[in-house]
């Protein structure tokens, strides 16, 4: 009975989510729209080098995939929690019978189908110029370990979420994304930036889901980049809990 | 009656300050309590611990026997806030289907509430774009499609007219016969006179006195003096033996424990004075002179 009642609530959070996107698309527009005219840019420049046996196009889906998702899923429900707890609306659900975490879940959730869109219109992209040549198991992987590596980056998005308002999280939150993207190798090699960069994205969450999307193509060592993002999601899900408890209301 | 809230010795501090000390309250099965008391008194911390956003610190808040903090506790909770934005996105039947959902009841059970509280006709509007009279009012749905036993009700009929205010204690005065208690915090005293069945009157964190708006009036022995005048509120406010002071527009209301010593300085200090009368007091002035006494 439970377990009935809690799926139907879920159901209900995750479809007044996805109304709220559906709806009101702008933001998650740009996050999609952005990210993907880079990937276009990018892969019509460089797709068809050569990286290892791939083509350059095939490994950009991995690497600059990463930055799609993490576009998507750092921005939309920090922003959305920061809005609901302006306009007092958190406060209702904190007040209803349903367990925060079910609500803040359904906000989680609802930003995967729009990471995976990012993915396959970064794919198509890609095979539409030439430069795809990965077989498609190895591609689903990349997009399933892009999307589940995804959370660490939504507990963080709502820890921020939490703490400022809905135009504070979209500056703080850009603040996080569009430097560790950069840093981490997601728009351009690291191979062709300085030594430095490559130094500090060892420290980075974010290079490492990149470098475990790229494994998913390449066959390389994924162990030290799945521990790094799990410690990378129990840290952000702490932040995420201390920020909730100490929510500004 | 059956007790659908209780409080036993609440206690919450921020920091250094005590914000509740020691608060017993209980609203019973039908039973409209209000909660009254000046700003800082301690009534929106005692609220969030009832509606489960605040732990008490010491002492405890129960909800037909559960703890609040508890989601299935607040199932039997339903909460109008003074001021809530709505999602810029859902529509006023996917809310109050929604908060039908959420309390565990069948979605069918938002059609006869939203047709109770006259939303029928709004079911396809984005509810961020109704007028705030319909914005309480479809929080009141949300609020009562769950069936609570204990509707929390924070200034719930501010900004709204009077026949919306009328409407609006109607369904609720329908909803405590079949059993639902209510908790009801307000600024405008004469409505708590009007509907509550109790009042509790907090000040600085205590509970300062309890009983019907008439038992505390008659608590008093204070009178009203009520009068047309060119002094201004300052001056009144300074005037000897005044414990409460409201102006009307038209007419300011002086609470006073000594009428006749009040009209003397009143009559020499404003020879122009005009509309004077003398009345028992009511219940503002009531729970002003309580305050003053209680920190006297």
């Amino acid at each position: 009975m439970t377990v009935h009642i809690s799926g139907k609530v879920f159901g209900v959070e995750l479809a007044d989510e996805l109304r709220g996107i559906v709806r009101e698309p702008t933001a998650l527009f740009f996050s999609i729209v952005m990210p993907v005219a880079f990937f276009a840019l990018f892969v019509s420049l460089f797709g068809k080098f050569s990286d290892g046996g791939l083509s350059s196009g095939t490994t950009m889906i991995a690497t600059f995939g990463a930055f799609g998702v993490i576009s998507v899923v750092l921005m939309n429900p920090g922003i959305g929690v920061a809005a609901d707890r302006e306009r007092g609306w958190l406060r209702a659900k904190q007040v209803s019978a349903v367990p925060i975490g079910v609500t803040l879940a359904a906000k989680v959730v609802a930003a995967l189908p729009y990471a995976a869109g990012v993915l396959i219109a970064m794919t198509a992209t890609a095979a539409v110029t030439g430069a795809l040549n990965a077989p498609l198991p190895a591609l689903l992987r990349v997009l399933g370990v892009l999307v589940v590596g995804a959370l660490p980056f939504a507990l963080l998005s709502l820890a921020v979420g939490f703490q400022v308002g809905a135009g504070a999280a979209a500056a703080v939150l850009n603040a996080i994304l569009i430097p560790s993207a950069v840093v981490s190798g997601q728009w351009m090699p690291l191979d062709m930036m300085p030594a430095f960069f490559r130094d500090v994205a060892q420290f980075l969450p974010t290079y490492h889901l990149s470098e475990l999307a790229r494994a998913q193509l390449t066959g390389g060592p994924v162990l030290t980049h799945v521990l790094v993002l799990l410690g990378t999601a129990i840290v952000a899900a702490a932040l995420a809990a201390v920020s909730y408890r100490h929510a500004r209301s | 009656m059956e007790t659908v809230l209780e409080v036993r010795g609440a206690r919450h501090d921020y920091g250094a300050t005590r914000a509740l000390d020691g608060v017993d309250l209980d609203v019973g099965a039908g039973e409209c309590v209000a909660l009254l008391g000046p700003n800082g008194a301690g009534k929106t911390t005692l609220v969030n611990q009832v509606i489960g956003l605040l732990p008490a610190k010491a002492g405890s808040v129960r909800v037909r026997g559960g703890d609040p903090r508890v989601a299935a506790t607040r199932r039997h909770l339903g909460v109008v806030q003074q001021s809530l934005g709505f999602p810029t996105t859902l529509k006023v039947s996917e809310l109050v289907t929604g908060a039908a959902v959420r309390a565990g009841r069948p979605r069918a059970a938002a059609g006869p509430v939203m047709a109770e509280l006259d939303l029928t006709d709004l079911a396809g509007r984005r509810a961020a774009k109704l007028s705030g009279g319909q914005k309480q009012r479809l929080q009141l749905a949300m609020a009562l499609v769950g069936d609570p036993l204990l509707l929390v009700l924070d200034e719930p009929t501010a900004g709204l007219d009077v026949p919306a205010r009328k409407r609006f204690w109607q369904i609720l005065a329908e909803r405590r016969e079949r059993g639902t208690g209510v908790l009801l915090t307000t600024h405008i005293i004469e409505e708590s006179s009007a509907v509550a069945d109790r009042v509790v009157v907090l000040d600085r964190g205590r509970v300062l006195a309890e009983g019907t708006p008439d038992e505390l009036v008659a608590r008093l022995p204070d009178r009203t003096v009520i009068a047309r005048t060119a002094l201004g509120l300052e001056r009144l406010q300074a005037l000897p033996g005044v414990v409460s002071l409201r102006n009307d527009g038209e007419h300011v209301r002086l609470g006073t424990r000594s009428p006749e010593a009040l009209l003397r300085v009143l009559l020499a200090e404003d020879p122009g004075l005009t509309g004077l009368r003398v009345e028992g007091a009511g219940l503002e002035e009531a729970v002003a002179g309580l305050i003053e006494r209680g920190a006297a």
